[in-house]
Parts: C-alpha cells; structure tokens; sequence
C-alpha cells in the first residue's frame, strides 16, 4: 500500500444500506477527483450475515485490495469484532454509539461514534441514517460536504424533499462528527480534479458488448454474472437490443445462435453451473461456425461452490468443453477498462472467424470498481463480416464453402432472397447432412484452419515490470490488480521482479510467451485455483520450466501482502 | 400443388417408406405456396429426429440444431429478422421430452412461430422406444412391462397457456395439415400444430388405420375454437374419438415481439447503431465536476 493511499472498510449487514453507501461514497470520491478502487465481499443471503466494501482512494490509479485499512465505517458490532485487527495505527472507526460498543484495539485508533440513528430521526427520519454516516465520513476525510451534495443532486433530482432531507441528514452527520473529533489528518492531500468514469467490470463487460455490435442477449441469472446482463437489459430499450431471460442456460444459448445464424450480433453470460448446461450448445455453435460470444463469470465450485465469492477455477473446463473439437478464443482481460475493449473485440472477432469466443471473468472483476480518466470509443471498429448483398448474387451460395482462411463466406437467414441451411451434424458445403469420410476430414480441416488467423489477433501476454527481471510472476484474468502492485512494491531482492499477463489465453500465445520469458530465472504463476491450471497450460504449450505456482482457493482475492510473503519466502 | 414447387428439394431422404413425415414434407410445401412465399423468407428450424431433418428435405432457409432445442433458436432467429417466416419441425421426443421445458416457455413468450410437432407417440429414430406421448400400456423394448407413465397432452398444456393457435391433424390428411400450417402462420403468436403421424417401423399400434378410424373434423359441427373451456374439453379426449382441427385460438394473443418492435421497425440485424449512441451510455459513468 502506497503512503499516499487511503482505505476504507464498510462493513454490516445484507440489508443495512451498505450498498447505498459505498455507491454514494464512490461517486462523491470520484467527483472529488480521486483514483478509486472497491472491492466487495458478500454473502449469498438478502438479509443479514456480513458484507463489506473495501474503498481505496489514491491520487493516483489502483487495482487491488491492501490487506489493512485507514477506517472502518461499522454498521452493526460483528463488523468491529471482524474488522479491527486489519486496521492501521493509526485509524478511525465511524459507528453509531448507540448500536455498537468500541473494543480493544491498537493505541491509535480514533473511536469516532456519532448518535446516527439519533440525527437521521431528528432530521427526516431512520432511512437517513446513512446519509448522517456519510456526512460524518466526509468530515472525518476533510472533503466537505460539496461534492456529496452534488452526488445527492444527480441521484435525488426528481424528488425536491427527498434531496433536500438527505443533504440536511449529512450536515448534521459533518457537524457533530467536526465537532466532536476535527478533521482526520493522515488522508492524502486533495487530488487535480479530473473528470473521470466510475465503472465496475459488469456494466464494462456490458458496455464493451453493446460497442461491439450486440444485438441480442439471453441469460439466466447467476451469481456473479447477473451484473452483466442486468446492465444491457436496462438499456437494450435504447439502443436497439433484445435482452431475453431465458428458462434456462440450454435456452439461453440455443436462444443466441437462432439469433447469431439469423445475422445479429449475440452474446450470453453465466457462471461455471450455468456453462456446464451450456456446453452442447458451444458445441453447436462450433460445427455450425455461427459466431457467438459467451462471458464465464467464474465464482468457485465445484457445483454450487461459494455463489459470492471469487475464483479461477474453470479455465481447464472452458479449454475443453463442447464434445468433439472445434476452435475457440479465449480472453481473460485484468482491468475494468480492459473488460471494455476485450468485450467489443470479442464480439467482433466471433464475427470475424465464425467461432465461440469466451470472457473470462470472476466475481472479483465483475464487481470491482474503478476509476477509468477515460474509454475510447473511436478505437472499436465493427466491421461488417457478413458477405455483402452484391457478393451474394454472383454464384451459388454455399454457407460452408471451403476457403483458404477456414472462413466461409457468411450471409443471414432472409438476406437478399438467398437461402441456405446451418447444421448441426458433419454437412457438405452447403449445408446439408453429410456422412462421406473425405467431406468430414475436409470440414475439420477448414475450421482449424481458421487457427492461423486466430493466432495472429491481439491481447497476447504483456510484460510490466523492469528491464531484465529475473523473477517473473505470471498471470490472467482478474489478479492483474495485485500482481502488478507486487511488482510496483518490490525491492530489488532476487534480481527484480516482473509480470506477464494473460489477456488471450486461447489460441495460445506460445511463441510470444517464450520471448518475453526468456532469460528469466524464475517464473511463478499465480493464480486462484488448487491446482495450478494456468502454470500446467504454460508448461504445456510452451516446455517452460516454472516454480511451484502461487495459490489461492479460499474465494477470497489475492492482496499484495499475500503475494509478497509468498515470493520472499520462496526466494529466501 | 405441381411436385415442383419453389420449395420441392430433390434429395433422398432417410425416411422409411411409407413414414408420416413425407405428408408432413408435403403440406409444408402446400402451405407456404399457398401463403406466397419465396424460399428465401422463410426459416425453418428444427432440434434432432426424423422429423426434425425435414429442413434438409426442402428448399428453403434451414437451422438444424439440437436434440430438444428447436424452439430456442426460432425465437432468436424471429427477434433477429422479424421479417422471417419462421416453422419448426419437431417431433413428440425432440418437442414434449428433452424440450419439455422450452416447449412451456416458448408458449408463453408467444413469439409468433409455428410449430409442426410430428408425433407419432414413439421414438423412431433410436428405433423404438416411449415418447411422452405413448399411451399406457404400450410394450417397447425399453418398457416391456408396458409405459406407465401418464401421457404427456401437449393441446392440454399450450390451452392452459393460453398460445395464441392450438391445433391437431392427421397426416394423412395433408389438405388439412396445409391448411393449418397456412393459419398458424397467418395467426400473430406461438401456433402449435400437433400432427398425428404413424411411424410405420416401429409403432405397430397406433398405425394409419388406428388413426383413420378414431379422427374426426371439429370444423365440421359449429364448434368455436374462442371458448377456452370447451377446447380444454376437447383436448381432453382422446380414445375412441380423437377431435383434430383448431382446437383453440387465442383471441387476445399479443406477439412477444409487439412489446419490442414497432409496427414498420427494421428488423435488428438490419439496424446500424446511430453515431452517439455509445458515447451516451460512455457519458452515463463520468462524475462531475
């Protein structure tokens, strides 16, 4: 953690309005001009238990979650019980003194309680309670009440009283909280003010979908994809989109390559239960070559596993699955903002080559936020792969005809008069069944071919890191955050530290791979699974000989601390 | 109707002489002459079977997929291109067994498809076992102590649904059949057209003459497909008197796609995405100053 970062823990139960508050705080921060990044735990249950959200705040941009924190905002007793020993000295607790009794912790620790439900009764009422924990916050932070008065404005602007009760709960919340305590002195001083976006990795999964070309959705809920689907069905409306729930993940599926093979643009997102339902369908898309993409939101398993938490489990799974052999593409993109870009280039490319094409996420990416100063909307071309109207009329239309690329000339179901037929079973180039031994091979054939293209797209490995390290810690998907912070914070032990990250994982990058490791002592992959799935891939696919992987498989996200330890124990 | 029509594809097919399904092929092909279609405007869609290789057998747009999957991919397809005459060829195990779960569904999306289940209350194609639809008692290989299981009424279940067009034919009777396919077509929402078909190698019970002896025409005595009630009740029979013809039709069926395209609407694969249009929802995130 950087001496000029800040860490926040919110922590109650399901229901308390923790979610209301960390959104808030988030987009206050974020208006403020801070770099954030936030993190959530949660249980599967709507009331109860204990969640939390961890907010970091820097001045410049962050990606991962430090062990410790600077405060903790405890909406019920558990959250100090849980809480206080991963608090810095010195901290400050925020709680509400009538509900909640301090405990013993470290001689710094600023217990800052304030009557919240007291205040928020005085001043509109019990519902207003967080927003008096927000005012408090806000004096605690030194921030003022400006930029919070401004988030209320935007989310209340159509209820006058409404806004006016909530900016009068969190001046009473400043107030009492100045004072009674003054200004919290350790937060770091106040950033430029840019302008930037708040996004986390569902609606950057759903954004990036939408850029890319989608036309058509169909899912069924399931932790932690829900997010993605839920955002373009708020605004399929809008831009021309069908979003259809579907009865289960087999219809989901079935439903987007009907509407893949018809021309649009499709896309379904589930978790490892729902993809293992999935899975004949993939297979179809494959032998139908109908381009579809298809988000693996991954949370650990096996089975139902633990619905809300993280983890890498499923890539040996999205490898191989689909009976019989096809090609795919598989991406596992490590930022919000890269979920953007790696989504509308999966779209596209689907298009392109006519094959099912995986994202990669988890729990940790979907329902991170973050900070992004921008998105470049110019730099995603969809270009039309369909053949055109003009092509269409020249000879006779054959849907499989054998190219040189592997990539047959596509048309859509109704387009120009033509007519063909998609097949599920071995077909000749026109579609249709076929069970002749030379029409098989040759079928295969073509599809891989499609392979020496698909090797050639971009999102291979990147390095970060200095010059010549002779430690790498490789990784994909989602533990970018705190694998790049580890090498930000690592000393010169071992002779330096890199990384390489895994964006595309499927055609594999081997040739690149082998370049950006050689010379490299010692390669560590880390990844959160128990068996090392990705580190037997790389070993694999590229004969490269690497040290014991670095794991995690308790659905928790890797911190900086946690990789670190790791690292100077082996290296010791 | 000349053997030549638009739609007349020669190709041999892997039917069985003398199997329901070459009637079925041929109302089909009656039917959309009939509506005035070109090959190109329609989509016929079907899972795996005997009859669902029908695409196979005809020139027109085809989607084979898989076994039980049928109506999922009509309805992508009909939301992709609405401007597509989509029909979906399945039969009793392919629609009622391993799709069971769309089949309730689909009915209830109401998205505006027809669907031609050829049942012939066995399994042809993995030679002869019980369908859903198999009357208790039946002896195969795979129940020799005959089905127990109570049939499956799949006129019974898309009634109580509510679909938007019901109705049952014998496929021998391939006028009717045509004249049906030409109705549910015509008719906005989930058209089901259950076809009785006998499966000449396998179902030595329910045969053309088992059949011919027990259907008999509903258009024929005044009957109103609108009374709900009346068409459970004739769903219901089964027996010794089999009723064909539309069972129900919905009167206030609505079409899945009304609530989301407007009349004179291009269809979805046909939209370009208007300048701006991302930028607006890019702009949704950024705070201000």
């Amino acid at each position: 953690m950087k001496a000029t970062d800040f860490n926040i823990i919110i922590a109650g139960q399901a229901g308390q309005g923790l979610n209301t508050i960390s959104g808030l705080l988030l987009k206050t921060l974020t208006k403020g001009g801070w770099h954030v990044y936030a993190s959530q735990n949660y249980m599967s249950r709507v009331r109860g238990g204990h969640n939390f959200m961890n907010i970091r705040i820097s001045q410049s941009p962050v990606f991962s979650t430090p062990a410790g924190a600077n405060m903790l905002v405890a909406l019920d007793q558990r959250s100090v019980d849980e809480h206080l020993r991963r608090l810095e000295d010195p901290a400050v607790v925020v709680y509400d003194m009538e509900s909640v009794k301090p405990a013993q912790g470290a001689n710094g620790t600023i217990w800052a309680g304030a009557p919240l439900l007291k205040l928020a009764k005085e001043n509109g009422g019990v519902i207003y309670q967080n927003s008096v924990a927000l005012g408090g916050i806000m004096a605690l932070l030194g921030v003022g009440l400006t930029d919070l008065s401004g988030v209320f404005s935007k989310r209340f602007s159509k209820n006058r009283k409404v806004l006016e009760d909530n900016v009068r709960a969190a001046k009473a919340g400043f107030d009492y909280m100045t004072s009674i305590n003054g200004h919290f002195n350790f937060m770091p001083t106040l950033p430029q003010r840019e302008k930037r976006l708040l996004m986390n990795g569902a609606e950057a999964m759903g954004l990036g979908m939408i850029a890319g070309g989608l036309r058509f959705v169909a899912a069924y809920p399931m932790s932690p994809s829900t997010g993605v689907f839920t955002y373009i069905a708020e605004k399929a409306a809008r831009v021309g989109i069908i979003a259809e729930q579907a009865e289960d993940e087999i219809a989901a599926i079935n439903m987007a390559i009907g509407a893949s093979a018809a021309g649009a643009r499709s896309a379904t997102m589930t978790s490892g239960g729902g993809l293992a339902l999935m899975v004949e369908g993939v297979s179809l898309a494959g032998i139908m070559e109908t381009p579809l993409v298809i988000a693996d939101l991954q949370r650990p398993g096996p089975a139902t596993g633990l619905p809300t938490r993280t983890g890498q489990e499923d890539l040996d799974f999205v490898l191989s699955l689909g009976h019989g052999e096809f090609p795919r593409f598989i991406f596992a993109p490590g930022t919000v903002e890269e979920t953007f870009y790696t989504s509308a280039a999966a779209m596209n490319l689907a298009d392109k080559y006519q094959v099912p094409v995986f994202i990669l996420g988890d729990q940790l990416l979907v329902d991170s936020y973050s900070t992004l100063d921008k998105l470049d909307i110019p730099k995603i071309r969809n270009e039309n792969y369909l053949i055109s109207n003009e092509h269409l009329g020249k000879e006779p239309y054959l849907r499989y005809r054998f190219t040189e690329t592997g990539v047959s000339p596509r048309a859509y179901f109704g387009q120009a008069g033509t007519h063909f037929i998609s097949d599920c079973h071995v077909h000749e180039e026109d579609g249709h069944i076929s069970e002749d031994a030379e029409i098989s091979s040759k079928m295969a054939e073509k599809r891989f071919r499609k392979l020496i293209g698909m090797k050639n797209e971009p999102y291979g490995p990147k390095y970060y890191g200095p010059e010549k390290a002779q430690v790498a810690l490789v990784c994909w998907g989602s533990t970018y955050g705190a694998v790049k912070e580890t090498v930000d914070n690592f000393g010169q032990e071992g002779g330096g530290l890199g990384m390489v990250h895994f964006n595309r994982i499927w055609p594999f990058p081997g040739e690149d791979t082998l370049e950006i490791l050689r010379g490299c002592k010692k390669i560590f992959v880390v990844e959160n699974n128990i068996q090392g799935q990705f580190n037997r891939l790389l070993r694999r696919e590229t004969g490269i000989r690497t040290e014991e992987p670095i794991l995690r498989y308790d659905g928790r996200p890797f911190s900086v601390q946690f990789i670190t330890q790791e690292i100077l124990t082996r290296l010791a | 109707m000349s053997a030549t029509s638009e739609f007349h594809y020669e190709r041999e097919t892997s039917w069985c002489p003398g199997c329901g399904d070459f009637q079925i092929l041929k109302s089909v092909e009656q039917a959309l002459v009939a509506l005035g279609k070109k090959p190109g405007e329609v989509l016929v869609v079907s899972g795996i079977g005997q009859a669902a290789k029908l695409p196979h057998y005809l020139n027109a747009n085809g989607f084979n997929g898989l076994h039980g999957r049928a109506l999922p991919p009509a309805f992508g397809a009909k939301c992709a291109n609405h401007e597509l005459t989509v029909l979906v060829t399945t039969g009793d195990g392919d629609c009622y067994g391993e799709g069971g779960n769309h089949f309730i569904h689909a009915i209830r999306r109401n998205i505006d498809i027809t669907v031609i289940v050829h049942n012939n209350q066995i399994y042809g194609l993995t030679k002869g076992q019980a369908s859903p639809t198999s009357d208790i008692g039946f002896v195969t290989k795979t129940q020799p102590g005959g089905v127990v299981l109570t049939p499956f009424n799949p006129l019974a279940v898309a009634i109580s649904l509510e679909a938007a067009f019901v109705a049952r034919a014998f496929s021998k009777d391939t006028d009717h059949v045509a004249s049906l396919i030409v109705e549910g077509v015509k008719t906005p929402g989930f058209a089901l057209i259950d076809v009785l078909q006998p499966c000449v190698s396998f179902n030595k019970v329910n045969t053309y003459q088992w059949y011919q002896q027990r259907v008999y025409r509903l258009d024929e005595d005044g009957y109103d497909p609108a009374d709900k009630l009346k068409a459970f009740e004739k769903a219901l029979e089964w027996g010794e008197r089999i009723p064909t013809g539309v069972l129900y039709k919905n009167p206030r069926a609505e079409s899945y796609l009304d609530h989301f395209i407007k009349p004179g609407e291009k269809p979805l694969v046909k939209r370009e995405r208007p300048r701006g249009e991302i930028e607006a929802l890019v702009n949704e995130f950024y705070s201000e100053i």
